[in-house]
């Protein structure tokens, strides 16, 4: 890649159908000088044409397949880049970028492996509280099922190392990959760290968020999985 | 006698084929194994089905039989919808390598 002051951090942003707020996203990240790679996932509007603009490199799928692989096809891109420290980031504009560092400072600070965005240890700004009680209960079925204790286990801002980041293979290609990274995870055995962080929810980024239906779907996902291979 | 070796054929296609699928879904294997083979016992001696029928709460062994029959419908949709996953991943494997190969280096991506 042509000469980037710090080739060793880099930042996944899985996007699809996002060109109304992408570019915006995009920019305010690159100026703060990390590479960027945006993840278009078959997208069938303008995201990856202003993702490039916007100074992202951007990873196309020539077909959608879904947030997981998106974030899991960011990794192994960034992997092949020679990144030490992958951020993974929202497409949506809900996180803040001023977060980036103190995640990526979590990770140095406790010698943790991942560091992970939590809107309940920091703040959210205009959150509804249907969406409050959906958190809790992935959070509270999350905890259950892999044993980590987390406060936020749908949060799309997370920093692992290179080290962690070669010990993650998201399979679940949907939604539920948020539970699968966080298996992932605890079964790499490698230290995580939480890090507050704020989640702004804006009409955008409500409109595209998950709902209580695709819940449902998510356990489908995750309980299918272990019947196979 | 006619129905009883026809069924038998069949069902020890079922077993054949379940033993094949054992070690990619071990749960589907196992299930269609056991279920094929009772299903082969009881094809020869029907006496027993209604015996156990009787034994589990249904009237008759055919009734017994019929129930078995649906479980074995619903494992093979389940082992379809399996392999339908794996396929997937496969796709996604695919599409992910396709993905990275063609990435757009930032320069091109700012002329164009």
């Amino acid at each position: 890649m042509p000469g980037e002051p710090d080739t060793s951090i880099w930042l996944i942003i899985p996007a699809y159908n996002e060109a109304a707020v992408i570019g915006r996203v995009v920019a305010d990240v690159v100026k703060r000088g990390y590479n960027v790679a945006v993840i278009d996932d078959g997208s069938t509007d303008e995201t990856g044409r202003r993702a490039g603009a916007a100074g992202a490199i951007v990873v196309t799928h020539p077909i959608n397949l879904g947030q997981g692989a998106a974030l899991q096809t960011g990794i192994q891109f960034a992997l092949r880049q020679g990144a030490d420290t992958i951020v993974t980031f929202d497409a949506d504009g809900q996180h803040r970028p001023a977060d980036i560092d103190s995640l990526i400072g979590a990770l140095t600070t406790n010698k943790a492996d991942f560091a992970l965005g939590s809107r309940f240890l920091g703040g959210t700004v205009a959150m509804p509280l249907s969406r409050r009680l959906l958190l809790m209960a992935a959070t509270w079925f999350t905890r259950l099922t892999t044993g980590l204790n987390v406060s936020d286990t749908h949060n799309g801002l997370r920093a692992m190392t290179r080290r962690g980041a070669s010990r993650i293979k998201l399979r679940q290609n949907r939604m539920a990959h948020a539970s699968e990274l966080l298996d992932e995870i605890a079964r790499s055995g490698l230290r995580y760290v939480e890090v507050p962080v704020t989640i702004e929810y804006s009409w955008y980024s409500l409109a595209k968020g998950q709902r209580f239906a695709d819940s449902l779907r998510i356990l489908v996902d995750l309980s299918a999985q272990r019947l196979h291979r | 006698m006619i129905a009883q070796i026809g069924l038998s054929i069949l069902l020890l296609g079922v077993l054949f084929y379940a033993w094949t699928e054992y070690s990619r879904a071990p749960a589907v294997g196992l299930v269609s194994m056991v279920v094929a083979g009772a299903g082969l016992y009881f094809v020869w001696l029907p006496s027993q089905a209604t015996w156990l029928a009787s034994l589990v709460g249904i009237g008759r062994g055919v009734d017994l039989i019929l129930y078995v029959w649906v479980i074995i419908s619903l494992m093979v949709m389940l082992n379809l919808h399996l392999k339908l996953r794996s396929q997937t991943e496969l796709i996604t494997a695919l599409t992910r390598e396709i993905a990275i190969a063609n990435a757009r280096p930032v320069s091109a991506a700012t002329t164009s």
